[in-house]
């Protein structure tokens, strides 16, 4: 096969996957145009630390939606998980790590209790998460008795707005940035070439060598242009390295362990999993649990991020997280999507906020276009589905 | 019948869908190295019959048994662990997942949770080739194969996990003359293999062609019991109860 052809093959293989990275490089583009400042440093340091929450609740809402099911409670969730943190740390001034702890035993005992009725009782989880969004948002405003509860103080508040930076000295930029970043690069390159050698060695077709080296090279150069970015400026943010860590976690545990196979199947047909074996109620309830440790995650970073617990806190984050899932490749109907489709999506999303901000969109606009973009994303997955459809 | 300890047998077994009598007071014996054909009309309760063998369906009454012992096979995987391995009528695959996945689904090989792909793949194109079944990769997503590769793809799950005991129901629903060939050649290689087989079908001529014994099924009864030499007429009176 000559490169062009094996091109072609992995993207038609990938297309929607590699349509929405086609798509996310065109909004960043568009918006670099319009405006110099969108590509700044300071401005990429802005979008990390702006939605990185919204991208870990979109971690464990696609794990949901492949499984074939919704949440519609983590908004709530982040809400009440950082009212209890700040409970914890701000009332009654324990230190910033029992705060945390409390947050993610609250967020597990939320996944618990949905992952119970959802699995057990057999509610669709579409319900039994609308009742939990209603819950938990009355909860919230329980545990902070409708008052907002402020300021978590150093090293909590550092969650979310602090920066790794000067480890190994600066020189205009900050070389621990740049280490950090480098490493990771050589270990996606090393993750890419054993794949690519057991794919090998397990006779499978792969994509020609120079055509692999350059999409490490392409990959590699993005990296570390951004890295070089941020370390111009304030270094590295902590939640991006919290942001990275749960990428790679749960990207492997969906693709390459046997609990993630089995959402796979439990989305794609949930009677023959069971015929199968598969424990589809063990699994329903762990993607629940999941969820809610997840939402306690985004619960942390966000009350960390506005250095408060606020009974409206999180309010339309579960929407902004579903959209990400679906415009990051998810089907509606189960079974199809990924944790990196999903981080893409949410990307989409942040980009497309941030941009709007930044040249001044009325804010009337910007919820306009975002719904735009998600109908078009969905439509142009139906699309792509009927063409492979009627290709068969 | 010889005097052998059965591999499987079910005593007595009924099974009850509100008023619907699926299954009343049904015997089945199966050896080692013999293939059961169980025929009946439809409606006659062979599949609901293969779902209590595989652990979807519990008996209202009777009693399964396994080398002579009495079990309870309480669910699809407790049914794996007794060495039960089954293809079910309507298809049960994941057309989200590839060939691999498919054929291993519920049983994957895995070292601390986590897949051994390479092994699996392996295995599913050995398992594949060995049934000659022309599939274009066994990373293809089942959503893209034919209704009788996606049948092949549920063959070759049986073979994975050396079972002692194969339901098939049906398997040779959506094949070809010549994929239905091969399969009546793999049910034989499994019988050759020592497994006990019972073969659900219609088509008496494909069953007379590989079975040891044919059992019908009427109504949800035992009715009748012949030698695979029996003659087409006498199992088909059988199946539809003329004198
Ligand atoms: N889940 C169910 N609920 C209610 N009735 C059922 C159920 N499954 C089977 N039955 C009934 O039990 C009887 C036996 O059905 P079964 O599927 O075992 O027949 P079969 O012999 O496999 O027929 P076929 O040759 O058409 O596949 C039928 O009368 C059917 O309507
Ligand atoms: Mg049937």
């Amino acid at each position: 096969m000559n490169a062009i052809a094996s091109a072609r093959d992995l993207i038609t293989r990938n297309l929607r996957q590699s349509g929405i990275l086609v798509a996310f490089v065109a909004i960043v583009a568009v918006f670099a145009l319009l405006n110099p400042m969108f590509l700044s440093a300071t401005n990429l340091t802005n979008i990390v630390l702006q939605y990185t929450y919204i991208l870990i609740l979109a971690i464990g809402m696609v794990m949901i939606i492949v499984a074939g099911q919704i949440d519609l409670s983590v908004g709530s969730v982040v809400a009440l998980t950082g009212a209890v943190s700040a409970v914890v740390v701000v009332k009654n001034g324990m230190p910033w790590w029992a705060g945390v702890l409390a947050a993610l035993v609250v967020g597990l005992l939320v996944g618990a209790w949905q992952g119970f009725w959802v699995a057990y009782v057999g509610i669709p989880g579409f319900i039994v998460t609308l009742a939990g969004m209603l819950l938990f948002r009355g909860l919230t405003y329980v545990v902070l008795d409708n008052i907002s509860i402020s300021p978590f103080g150093k090293p909590y508040y550092d969650i979310a707005n602090g920066f790794l930076n000067g480890l190994f000295g600066g020189y205009g930029y900050d070389v621990f940035t740049l280490v950090i970043f480098a490493i990771g690069v050589v270990g996606y390159a090393v993750a890419q070439w054993r794949g690519r050698q057991s794919k090998i060695s397990y006779h499978q077709s792969v994509e020609s060598m120079p055509l692999f080296v350059a999409k490490l090279v392409v990959v590699a150069a993005v990296v570390m242009w951004f890295a070089y970015k941020l370390a111009t400026y304030r270094g590295l943010p902590v939640v991006l390295i919290i942001l990275a860590v749960l990428t790679i976690g749960y990207t492997l545990v969906t693709q390459k362990s046997v609990f993630g196979r089995h959402v796979y199947a439990v989305g794609g047909n949930r009677h023959a999993a069971e015929l199968s074996g598969v424990k589809v109620r063990k699994v329903n309830f762990w993607i629940f649990v999941n969820m809610g440790l997840l939402a306690a995650v985004a619960g942390v970073v966000y009350s960390s991020r506005m250095n408060a617990a606020q009974p409206g806190a999180g309010n339309m984050f579960e929407l902004d997280a579903i959209a990400a899932c679906f415009i990051g490749g998810a089907s509606t109907s189960g079974g199809v999507g990924r944790v990196g489709g999903a981080i893409i999506g949410g990307l989409i999303m942040a980009v497309i906020s941030n941009g709007m901000q930044l040249m001044g969109v009325s804010t009337s606009i910007q919820p306009i276009v975002k719904g735009l973009v998600l109908l078009l994303a969905v439509a142009f997955d139906i699309y792509n589905r009927r063409r492979a459809a009627a290709l068969r | 019948m010889n005097g052998r300890t059965p591999l499987l047998s079910l005593r007595e077994v009924s099974r009850f869908f509100g008023a619907v009598e699926a299954l009343v007071d049904v015997d089945l014996d199966v050896h080692a190295h013999e293939v059961v054909a169980l025929v009946g009309d439809n409606g006659a309760g062979k599949s609901t019959l293969a779902q209590i063998v595989a652990g979807v369906l519990t008996p209202s009454s009777g009693q399964l048994e396994i080398d002579g012992e009495p079990v309870t096979i309480s669910s699809p995987s407790a049914a794996n662990r007794l060495g039960v391995a089954s293809v079910f009528q309507d298809l049960a695959v994941a057309e989200n997942l590839d060939v691999t996945a498919n054929v291993y689904l519920g049983q994957e090989l895995s070292r601390r949770g986590f897949l051994r792909e390479g092994e699996m793949e392996e295995t599913t194109r050995d398992l594949l080739r060995h049934l000659t079944v022309r599939i274009p990769s066994v990373r293809t997503p089942l959503s893209q194969l034919s209704a009788g590769q996606r049948q092949a793809v549920a063959i070759a799950r049986t073979l994975i996990g050396s079972p002692r005991i194969v339901v098939l129901d049906e398997p040779t629903a959506a094949l070809s003359v010549a994929q239905t060939a091969e399969v009546l050649t793999h049910i034989q290689k499994l019988r050759d293999l020592g497994l006990g087989v019972i073969l659900i079908s219609h088509n008496l001529n494909d069953v007379r062609a590989v079975a040891d014994r044919v059992e019908v099924l009427r109504h949800g009864r035992n009715n009748g019991s012949f030698a695979a030499t029996a003659s087409h007429e006498e199992i088909l009176a059988a199946i539809t109860g003329a004198p």
